[in-house]
């Protein structure tokens, strides 16, 4: 029962680019980028760029009571992992999703919820919370809504690593597949970060740009916010196959390591190793990949930083590698970023089509890699990475593997 | 403290008509548990500047022993 294959039979994905994975992924093979002004506009905040769910209403997925206790990155998540599993076929109630482990990241919870009883408490200065502060704001709660929406009574629970939130969780959920304790798990991260204190915290950070997000370019300027929720169905290899299930690919490993070192500086070391210990459990050689959806945020520091760590582990064959950061069109939507670009690396498999780094310019000269500016391209896919770099050094990369029957 | 009001809020958390909060209506029949119950004495604090203590939650059943819990808040204060 140890080591079994793991397979990725559903996807779920709603995002600035659509409010479900066909919108998603339309918008990700022509290059769209979701990023633009927000509106309206947070008085006082100078973040003024985002890559919010567009047309999305809350109502119409859900009854006034539920709502009163999700907040909206627990909405975004219910959502997505609805759509996921519809997409596996799994069906409410029957054992398959009963058993069902549900894992579920998040870069910054709930804040909605915690920025509105605290504005009510400090700014207002009521004297009571809302009663339901808690439920709908612990760490935890999109985990237990999912759960509780979708009726899976497996191993549930919630994970933070900032950036990499939706990356641990698909990783715990895979090696909890491998081990055998479980056969299906639900799993990815969700993040709604458009609230004013958040926001004013970011604008304190000076990382995010005025501009757009052009990842790997010399006129890049940071990062740009975006929010969203990605979901994922993982079954084990025997499971999906009895069941005749969809395959999009198999989730081949996932090497995780930490830097140890600074807060927000990413350190080559951590992502080198993370690349490496990626490869080796998914019994890789470098030369097997042929795509590697970047962490890619825009940044000066994060972008020439990747770039050194894939030319290291890549050596020589880094060139023959087509590399793209789908943050510059979903946007940095933080522990969500993470799910999303695995659903998207896992789709460019699928489709055989590699996904651009949108908003592209000039390349930077320390940025030397073929990044597939601004078009998609049509690509036999063998297998494929995602890299995810979190704030606090903490470093999760993904591999993916071509699956045929 | 008028039954209007606390039927008010009593059925924008049950999600019911406000006729349809009667003083002898148990909570549990207009589908409200204890979640539900909390907000319900929240929104009665706030609406009414008062503090409802905690140890008169396990004795509320009815519409009625709500509003008799304010009528003695009431003359308490």
């Amino acid at each position: 029962m140890t080591n079994r294959r793991v397979m990725i039979t559903g996807l779920g994905a709603i995002s600035g680019l659509g409010l479900d994975l066909t919108g998603f992924w339309d918008a990700l093979k022509s290059g769209r980028s979701a990023i633009k002004p927000l509106d309206p506009l947070f008085d006082g905040v100078k973040i003024s760029l985002g890559a919010t769910v567009p047309n999305f209403d809350p109502e119409s997925y859900f009854s006034s009571s539920e709502l009163t206790l999700l907040d909206r990155y627990s909405q975004l998540a219910v959502i997505a992992a609805q759509e996921a599993v519809n997409d596996a076929g799994l069906i409410y109630g029957e054992n398959t999703l009963v058993d069902a482990a549900t894992i579920i990241g998040s870069g910054c919870g709930a804040k909605h919820t915690d920025e509105a009883t605290y504005e009510q408490l400090y700014k207002q200065k009521r004297t009571r919370a809302h009663p339901l502060t808690i439920p709908k704001g612990m760490p935890s709660a999109a985990a237990s809504m999912v759960s509780l929406h979708l009726g899976t009574r497996g191993p549930a629970f919630g994970l933070a690593s900032a950036c990499a939130s939706g990356s641990h969780a698909i990783i715990q959920g895979m090696t909890m597949i491998q081990s055998g304790m479980i056969d299906v798990a639900l799993v990815g991260a969700s993040d709604a970060p458009f609230t004013y204190g958040l926001l004013k915290s970011w604008d304190a950070l000076r990382v995010a740009s005025d501009d757009t997000c052009r990842p790997f370019c010399e006129n890049r300027s940071g990062l740009v916010l975006g929010e969203g929720a990605g979901m994922l169905v993982l079954e084990s290899e025997e499971h999906a196959r009895d069941r005749s299930a969809k395959i999009y690919a198999e989730l081949a490993g996932g090497g995780m390591t930490s830097d140890a070192g600074h807060i927000t500086r990413p350190n080559i070391l951590g992502i080198t190793n993370a690349m490496e210990k990626a490869l080796h459990h998914a019994n890789l050689y470098p030369d097997d990949i042929d795509y590697i959806n970047a962490h890619g945020t825009g940044t000066i520091i994060n972008d020439a930083t990747e770039t050194e760590a894939i030319n290291r582990v890549f050596g020589t064959y880094a060139k023959d590698l087509a590399v793209s950061s789908t943050k510059s069109m979903h946007g940095h939507a933080l522990g969500a970023s993470s799910a999303l670009e695995l659903i998207a690396t896992a789709l460019a498999i699928h489709h055989k089509t590699i996904p651009p780094t949108a908003n592209f310019t000039v390349a930077d000269e320390v940025c030397d890699l073929d990044y597939v500016p601004n078009g998609s391209r049509q690509q036999e896919i063998r297998a494929a990475m995602s890299n995810s770099f979190a704030f606090g050094g903490l470093n999760a990369v993904i591999a993916l593997k071509q699956y045929a029957w | 403290m008028s039954l209007e009001i606390v039927a008010e809020i009593i059925a924008k958390t049950a999600n019911c008509k406000i006729e349809d909060v009667k003083p002898e209506s148990e909570l549990v029949s207009l589908g409200l548990g204890s979640l539900d119950t909390i907000t319900i004495l929240f929104e009665l604090e706030e609406a009414f500047d008062i503090e409802i203590p905690n140890e008169v939650i396990p004795s509320i059943v009815t519409v009625d022993d709500i509003l008799g819990k304010l009528e003695n808040l009431n003359s308490a204060a």
